[in-house]
């Protein structure tokens, strides 16, 4: 029978190759990927008479898709949303804007084109997000190929190389490279214990041989996968020496290389037109006034049946009285705004902690990448700015907006950090991928979204363990879940299992929406 | 800039907003919208304390001890040592204040609504009670504060922010800083008492002061 290298094989040969840490970074990115959403949108019922009101906390896009929902079913609806503009951590920065994180204001003095802007927050909506997508098509928010990986576009580690940058495609094809002549090695030895046809053996030496670009002897010796030194084209191309595996071995970022999967990570994912602020701002068309800014919210008091809502307008407050409530606010601002939950409600409300993450960019005076042979996609650096983005819009304009740096975990440092330190920090490290960098950038922007005023946190974070939630979080979520009352829903990618995407926000809209309606429904029976 | 501010608002706001409220809307960046007023937060509605951000209660709380707390966070008296974060998430904040805005946001800050805290912890009072003596010559029997002594009230404040500043000046990050004269007296006081027990049964009797 023949016999393939099994899934626990492969790990072992990839933990032997690259260390535990690669081992549970590689499966997770296996396992971890949900499913393609299916379409959740529930049929809601028409409320019944004199019993239609519902008060939205925060507009952020797991209150939009809530009050959007409720508004067409015909509902009453009145989001209040504390700051000043619809979005929540989908927020795009153009020139003029303000970055109201406290402490360090700031004001985008970028070029004021329509291509020159930064998704501060949200920033990639993948093919499999189904429900995100079907918002757009119905909001009429236009989409455009947003550019996530570029095999042209670096990785730099310290640790590899004498910290000299690669191309990502080098850097794969030498790795790769590697790993065929392990598994030609791996299926020789398994050959003797089970033996295959002439037929099978030549798919499965050939599958391996195709894999890591090896030659007849199923040795990998360089490929013309990594790129040619020079020509190719209308004379012979100089291939690139291979790189001895050994080179690299010190490196922790080589599963990066095999991130390539199609989903939420794929190559290919979109951005609405302008910035993924166009997202909220369909929303906003469709709910008109509905939406209240600058409405802080200081008490919510769940009664017999109704919410009580009170909040702040002009600086004097307001009661509105509702018969069901959706909350976006931060589970983490919950604790300073008055309320009547249940034990157990506030309990697991908080054990949430709040995420942290950096964003920041620049004004590129010139596209600099683009003479480097990149469009689009991701360089990788071995130091807390992580990532450099390059603008997948505005392709041959005179400038771009890059973004030097991307750190999704252990942000507080930039707590620590003056302005003037973060800025520095992204050009150093932004330097030993492109040398030039301080001289072609400027006009800096830093965002840390656990310092932003109305936020004060990233993607909430339910897992201590490292390892996703345990049980008992599960049973804290699950407590969370379900309406205090019967009558105020908890919303928002805090409600997910997997934060931080859009899709989370509007399938945790969706759960609760589905709820009250079932609720709504067996009243009326 | 102002121009294409507006331009900006307009594509934020979308469509239905007219230009009257877009003229409004370009107002606000410049008059109230982005002010100092940022206290609410993080310590939570009329300044009741947030646990989630673990930042204290304001409201209630004396104008002079608030007063000399921004200054020295503005000053760095406060809130620049490496392992008090949370004072450090702080001292941002004041640092770009007048004293002009100071007594604005005092003013501010005084109109809140004090309203009692919640008691979070289960520490033994009565044990308390006998480590509190010490804390009465200058915070007053009934914690209420004492002024000419530069001691605040500690009766009304939230518990795990007690406990927290009681685990700061006896760790040292916070009274350790040279111009900290107040906080240097403090700061053997709290070393006094023995451990993290200690820290909750003194903080679990001053609960009991009430408010």
């Amino acid at each position: 029978m023949p016999q393939s290298v099994s899934r626990r094989e492969f790990m072992n040969l990839l933990g032997a190759t690259f260390g535990t840490s690669a081992l549970i970074r590689i499966g997770s990115a296996l396992s971890l990927m949900p499913a393609v959403a299916a379409l959740s949108r529930p049929v809601l019922a028409a409320p019944a008479p004199g019993a239609g009101k519902v008060v939205v906390l925060g507009a952020g896009i797991s209150g939009l898709t809530a009050a959007w929902e409720l508004t067409k079913a015909g509902y009453d609806v009145t989001v209040l949303e504390s700051s000043n503009r619809a979005g929540g951590r989908v927020m795009t920065v153009r020139s003029g804007d303000v970055i109201d994180e406290i402490g360090n204001r700031q004001v985008c003095e970028w070029d004021a084109e329509p291509h020159m802007y930064f998704n501060a927050g949200a920033a990639r909506i993948p093919s499999t997000h189904s429900n995100l997508l079907s918002y757009c098509k119905e909001l009429k928010v236009d989409l455009e190929v947003f550019i996530n990986e570029s095999k042209t576009a670096w990785v730099q580690d310290d640790a590899m190389l004498d910290g000299k940058p690669i191309r990502n495609a080098e850097l794969s094809t030498n790795v790769r490279g590697f790993l065929g002549e392990l598994f030609a090695k791996s299926f020789s030895s398994a050959q003797l214990d089970e033996p295959f046809t002439e037929a099978e053996s030549e798919t499965i030496m050939g599958l391996i041989s195709q894999f890591g670009g090896l030659d007849e002897d199923m040795l990998y010796k360089g490929s013309s996968r990594a790129g040619y030194v020079s020509g190719g084209f209308i004379n012979h191309g100089v291939q690139k020496d291979m790189i001895a595996f050994k080179n690299f071995m010190k490196s922790r970022m080589l599963s990066l290389t095999f991130t390539a999967n199609e989903g939420e990570t794929g190559p290919m994912l979109m951005q609405p037109v302008g910035g993924m602020d166009r997202v909220p701002a369909g929303f906003i068309r469709a709910l008109g006034d509905r939406v209240k800014y600058e409405t802080p919210v200081k008490s919510v008091k769940v009664k017999d049946s109704s919410v009580e809502v009170v909040y702040l307008r002009d600086g004097e407050p307001q009661t509105i009285v509702a018969d069901y409530c959706f909350n976006c606010i931060p589970a983490h601002f919950m604790s300073g705004i008055e309320h009547n939950f249940p034990a157990e409600y506030v309990h697991a409300m908080k054990y949430i902690r709040r995420g942290e993450a950096m964003k920041g960019a620049f004004q590129a005076k010139e596209r600099f990448w683009e003479k480097e042979g990149i469009y689009g996609g991701i360089s990788w650096v071995n130091a807390p700015i992580r990532q450099l983005w390059y603008p997948s819009h505005g392709i041959h304009k005179d400038k771009g907006v890059i973004l030097a740096a991307y750190d999704f975990g252990g942000g507080m440092n930039y707590t620590r950090m003056t302005q003037e330190e973060r800025v520095e920090m992204l050009l150093s490290q932004g330097e030993k991928v492109h040398p030039n960098y301080r001289q072609l950038v400027e006009k800096p922007i830093t965002i840390a979204w656990h310092r932003m005023n109305h936020m004060l946190g990233c993607a909430a974070r339910w897992g201590r363990s490292g390892g996703g939630m345990t049980l008992a979080e599960e049973e804290l979520f699950a407590t969370l879940q379900q309406p205090a009352f019967g009558r105020h829903y908890l919303i928002g990618d805090q409600m997910a299992y997997h934060g931080a995407w859009q899709e989370s926000a509007i399938l945790s809209a969706h759960w609760a929406l589905a709820d009250m309606d079932q609720r709504v429904r067996s009243a009326a029976a | 800039m102002k121009k294409r501010n507006l331009a900006v608002c307009g594509i934020v706001l979308g469509a239905l907003v007219s230009v009257e409220a877009l003229a409004q809307s370009e107002a606000q960046v410049d008059d109230h919208y982005y002010n100092d007023r940022y206290c609410t937060t993080c310590h939570g509605a009329d300044g009741m304390g947030s646990e989630g951000i673990s930042a204290p209660r304001l409201a209630g709380m004396e104008e002079w001890y608030l007063k000399r707390q921004l200054e020295n966070f503005r000053a760095g008296i406060r809130g620049t040592h490496e392992m008090d974060l949370q004072g450090r998430e702080m001292r941002p904040m004041a640092m770009p204040l007048t004293d002009a805005s100071i007594a604005d946001l005092l003013g501010w800050i005084g109109s809140w609504e004090y309203k009692p805290t919640q008691v979070t912890l289960a520490g033994d009072a009565s044990a308390g009670r006998t480590l509190y003596a010490t804390c009465a010559a200058c915070h007053g029997d009934a914690a209420q504060g004492n002024e000419a002594l530069g001691a605040p009230a500690l009766a009304g404040q939230n518990d795990w922010y007690l406990v927290t500043q009681l685990k700061n000046f006896k760790s040292g990050y916070r009274g350790s800083h040279a111009d900290d004269k107040l906080g240097a007296q403090m700061a053997p006081m709290a070393g006094a008492l023995a451990d993290q027990a200690a820290i909750e049964n003194v903080v679990s009797y001053i609960n009991t002061l009430g408010r």
